[in-house]
């Protein structure tokens, strides 16, 4: 098997473990504003950076690490090259914004078109924010290559992807020809933590930035998703009772006697 | 759009019958079908099913069963190939699937391939009388906001979560069966399945009782604790299973069959106790269902409070003994 090319897609956004109160919602411009929380990597595209990375441990290769977005935070990527990535591609138009899946799975086939040759693209299950989970089965439909969802695990063999796809109860082992696409759970395992010698050297690694006609994609084609309404969620109307006593042991015997009185046990 | 064409839904089985999760699809479907006066149809895909297309007739006016060899078992190519050629012929208004891992996988491609788009984790589907168009409702931003997107282009696609409608009880029609000339061309097929590996069974989405298990547990130790809680419970409620939050998932603590939030099982148990969750909005999304919601936890801070009907703070490993003790003591 020669060295795999590895292209590992990567969204930005808000940080999806702040508290609720970091998530302003305004409804008049149909926006998610974060208040006190960082942009950072989506949680899903991290998993599917490190099955990116641990291949190239055992394979060698390259892993290019694709971006889009309306305004690209190179500063937040560069987390990307500082654990082990090669390349770093940002695709950049004002007009990347509020699209449909089709048209953001489009826009990344066309950079990755212009990547050239690969082997393999992963992608996170889905992203934090819109929760779609439609992108990269979409890209892997648009080029005509296989695709396998929801992986735990990766492997290469005899030039071939071997998957472990999450099923609702365990989980199936898949195989496909390369190219093909796998989008990556959470199960596959955290991104690692880099060494303060290779966040150092990372700072060398170019960042290559192209905007929308670079990869010959005219933005008004491009559709954009039909938001009627963005709303908070309806609060749900309980107010906790709070189970009182001297010690942890008589809150226990109250919560006990609690649940009984309101006929629940 | 083909503002004329029925509501199409999409039926899971399992084990020869329709999987539960039928059931609350087919009242999403007929919700939808109602406001406009359309027919309700179902589609049944995979190998010997009569069993379950006969169970669905008793809810639509027509069931279409596309059978075939190599239908079973489940590959997204061909799935995706026989639904699409489907509803190139049916033309449906829309199409009502649910949020499983399968459907995830292979709807993508069959919206693409019919020029239209797709609501994944919807928790409502309503068809805009003015406009014919399906407006689907989803948590976003892990389910601290709700969007409704407007879906237009037909067939109108939609992946319903579990547990968000109630099941149909009403089974009274006598839905014609319509056999689908389906040719499968194995050819199609991507990828290839080597084996599968069944997890533990846990029906959770059944449960009376769920204890459930965070962060806060920490360890074998803990889990412990909940186990012998359950077995006091026994002997008051047939259906209790353990649950947990995602991080004594990942700890490799608990198997991920019970599993409970955004990325685990919905549950809708008559109680639910959390047991050292903190409650980040992705778990509460999972446990809304519930009809009480007891928590434990030592930070009284945690947001875990905001949804539960009754709390407790203090550390789980002296109220759970406790609690076990006074449980023991009433009759």
């Amino acid at each position: 098997m020669k060295p795999p090319a590895i292209i590992v897609c990567l969204k930005i956004i808000p940080d999806p473990s702040g508290p609720a109160s970091a998530f302003q919602v305004d409804s008049e411009l149909k926006k998610v504003v974060p208040s006190g929380i960082p942009p950072v990597i989506n949680p899903y595209d991290e998993n599917a950076l490190e099955a990116a990375l641990r291949l190239k441990t055992q394979w060698g290769g390259r892993v290019v690490a694709v971006n889009l977005s309306e305004k690209s935070m190179v500063t937040i990527l560069r987390k990307a090259l500082t654990v082990g990535a090669d390349d770093l591609i940002v695709v950049e138009d004002p007009d990347f914004q509020d699209l449909t899946s089709q048209s953001i799975a489009g826009a990344l086939c066309a950079a990755v078109m212009k990547i050239g040759s690969y082997d393999l693209i992963l992608t996170g299950r889905q992203a934090a924010d819109w929760e779609s989970g439609q992108v990269g089965l979409l890209m892997a439909d648009m080029l005509g290559i296989p695709a396998i969802n929801l992986a735990q695990a990766i492997s290469i063999e005899n030039g071939k992807v071997v998957v472990e796809k999450l099923k609702r109860r365990g989980h199936e082992l898949v195989r496909a020809p390369l190219p093909a696409l796998v989008t990556v759970s959470n199960e596959a395992g955290e991104l690692r933590t880099p060494s303060i010698r290779a966040i150092h050297e990372s700072r060398k690694k170019p960042v290559t930035v192209w905007k929308a006609n670079d990869i010959g994609i005219d933005p008004q084609v491009l559709k954009k998703r039909k938001l009627r309404e963005l709303s908070r969620p309806p609060a749900r109307a309980s107010s906790c009772c709070m189970v009182e006593g001297e010690s942890a042991q008589e809150k226990g015997r109250a919560l006990a006697l609690k649940l009984r009185e309101e006929g629940i046990i | 759009m083909n503002p004329h064409g029925p509501v199409l839904v999409l039926v899971e089985t399992e084990e020869g019958r329709c999987a539960p999760i039928t059931f609350e699809l087919l009242k999403a479907g007929s919700e939808i079908a109602q406001e406009a006066e359309d027919a309700l149809c179902a589609f049944v895909v995979g190998h010997d099913v009569s069993g379950p297309a006969e169970e669905a007739a008793g809810y639509v006016s027509r069931v279409y069963v596309a059978d075939d060899r190599s239908l079973s078992p489940f590959q997204p190519d061909l799935y995706a190939q026989v639904v699409h050629d489907f509803c190139l012929s049916l033309k449906p208004l829309s199409l009502i699937m649910g949020q499983t891992y399968e459907n995830l996988e292979m709807a993508p491609k069959i919206a693409r391939r019919l020029g239209t788009d797709l609501i994944t984790d919807c928790i409502r589907a309503e068809r805009d009388s003015a406009s014919g168009h399906l407006l689907c409702a989803k948590p976003v931003y892990g389910g601290n906001a709700r969007a409704v997107f407007e879906l237009d282009a037909s067939p109108q696609m939609a992946l319903i979560r579990p547990k968000a409608y109630e099941p149909t009880i009403e089974g009274r029609s006598k839905g014609e069966i319509i056999p689908v000339d389906c040719r499968v061309d194995p050819s199609l097929a991507l990828t290839e399945s080597l084996d599968v590996v069944s997890g533990e069974i846990v029906n959770l989405d059944q449960a009376e009782v769920i204890v459930s298990a965070g962060r806060g547990v920490r360890n074998i130790e803990g889990i412990e604790k909940l186990k012998t809680l359950i077995v006091a419970l026994r002997k008051r409620f047939d259906r209790i299973e353990l649950g947990a939050s995602r991080p004594m998932v990942d700890a490799g603590l608990i198997p991920r069959s019970r599993q409970i939030g955004q990325t685990g099982e919905r549950v809708a148990p008559r109680l639910y106790i959390a047991v050292g969750i903190s409650g980040s909005i992705q778990h509460l999304s999972g446990i809304t269902g519930s009809e009480k919601i007891v928590a434990v936890n030592k930070d009284a801070e945690a947001p875990i409070f905001g949804a539960a009907d009754y709390g407790v703070v203090g550390p789980f490993e002296e109220v759970l003994p406790a609690l076990i003790e006074q449980l023991e003591e009433l009759p």
